[in-house]
């Protein structure tokens, strides 16, 4: 399996079948962003096709040193279907907010948001195989660090450096692509 | 100012550990350790909440292929059966028997009846229309978008009809939206006129097809070249 940097390189030399790659590796988390932020699926399909049409006729403005593919992507989706649901309003003479368009009230959450946890989980789906087991058990099972040590049979110190570490990486995954306005924000950064 | 351990940290922020009262004390003075603590806090819960998407459904196969024909690099799907009335089914194998019959290579038929105009013509976008399969490799042609909302054609080899050749502007996000532009006659130096206020954005797919004077104004659904307009 390429890089997603080479796969990026290779998107930009105009080669279609890089295209191609970056859907099969990216349409899912496009498609889901997408599905999540419109009511119809039919606009989900439609906003997930114009993203990677206008992927590759930008191609040339994909900059790595800004973001990785995936967080490129799902930019564009962001701003395809915000513009899919103005233009619904507009064509329903509706004047409610993007956000009361949003998939059902009770459910409604920023796109931010969304863009946010796909690329988390994205990057906790890269990391080194042990990091990503104690993240899972931690997040999904709720489990504490004796626990974790316990399930896995690793030793307690171990378990907490693999959760530190992977939370960096989280993190620092979630400050260069994330969505929220707040991630980026210029607060001092210490080294975990 | 002693700041908070880092692992620490990261027992508050997953939750593990509750804050201490020397905790709380230092938080409320220290933005750097605030700070960490909200971030670490926020990527533990977008990581708590990304167990769904662990496992998405490899997206369909049909948006792949819109996205072919949106970039304009790969044969698109036939165009559907005409909707307004079906052809029989009989019918279908004898015309493409009599167009079979008819088969020859055409010469360049340039329609441009402004071509006594002044230049310099301003070309706001083209497309370069490439023989659909069934078509002979040797068909193709050129289309030129003019500023003043004209259209010039120019195709060669293309099949001889026993009807005529229509030329469309094709919707390929809704292959079923298509506008009539108008025919290539053996009329020389013809330039078509793009319909007024027809978004070219919208209706970029340009198609030549063999229509039969069968007094239906529907596509016939046999397309011989297409071409994407590109600006």
């Amino acid at each position: 399996m390429i890089s997603d940097d080479e796969l990026a390189e290779r998107l930009r030399d105009g080669d279609e079948k890089a295209l191609r790659t970056a859907y099969e590796r990216h349409g899912a988390a496009v498609l889901y962003l997408a599905q999540r932020l419109l009511s119809s699926l039919a606009d989900a399909e439609d906003v997930t096709q114009l993203t990677f049409v206008a992927a590759w006729a930008g191609r040339d403005t994909f900059d790595p040193r800004r973001g990785t593919l995936l967080g490129w992507l799902l930019g564009i989706a962001r701003r395809k279907a915000i513009d899919r649901i103005r233009s619904t309003a507009r064509d329903e003479r509706v004047t409610q907010t993007v956000r009361a368009q949003l998939v059902t009230p009770d459910e409604a959450e920023l796109p931010e948001r969304i863009v946010d946890r796909l690329v988390v989980a994205d990057e906790l789906g890269r990391l080194p195989a042990e990091q990503r087991r104690t993240l899972e058990l931690a997040f999904f099972d709720d489990l504490t660090h004796p626990q974790i040590a316990a399930v896995t049979g690793l030793p307690l110190g171990t378990v907490k450096s693999h959760i530190r570490r992977g939370l960096a990486n989280l993190r620092r995954r979630w400050e260069v692509d994330g969505a929220t306005s707040g991630s980026r924000s210029a607060g001092p950064s210490r080294t975990l | 100012m002693q700041h908070l351990d880092p692992d620490r940290l990261v027992l508050l922020a997953l939750s593990e550990e509750t804050e201490s009262p020397l905790d709380f004390d230092h938080l409320a003075e220290c933005a750097v350790c605030r700070h960490e603590l909200y971030a670490l806090r926020t990527v533990a819960d977008l990581g708590t909440e990304s167990q769904d998407l662990r496992d998405l459904p490899p997206p369909p196969e049909r948006i792949w292929q819109s996205i072919e024909v949106g970039i304009g690099q790969a044969p698109v799907p036939a165009v559907p059966e005409r909707r307004s009335r079906p052809r029989p089914r009989w019918l279908l194998p004898v015309l493409a028997a009599a167009a079979a019959a008819v088969l020859a290579v055409a010469g360049t038929v340039v329609v441009d009846r402004l071509a006594h105009r002044a230049p310099p013509e301003r070309v706001t976008a083209r497309a370069t229309l490439s023989p659909l399969p069934s078509v002979p490799a040797a068909a193709g042609g050129s289309v030129r978008v003019l500023a003043a909302g004209e259209m010039r054609v120019d195709v060669r080899n293309l099949p001889l009809t026993t009807g005529f050749h229509e030329v469309w502007l094709i919707d390929p996000d809704d292959l079923t939206k298509m506008v009539a532009v108008g025919n290539l006659s053996d009329k020389p130096d013809v330039v078509l006129t793009v319909p007024p206020g027809i978004d070219l954005n919208r209706y970029r797919l340009v198609d030549i097809s063999d229509e039969p004077h069968d007094g239906d104004a529907a596509h016939s659904g046999r397309s011989l070249l297409r071409g994407t307009l590109t600006y």
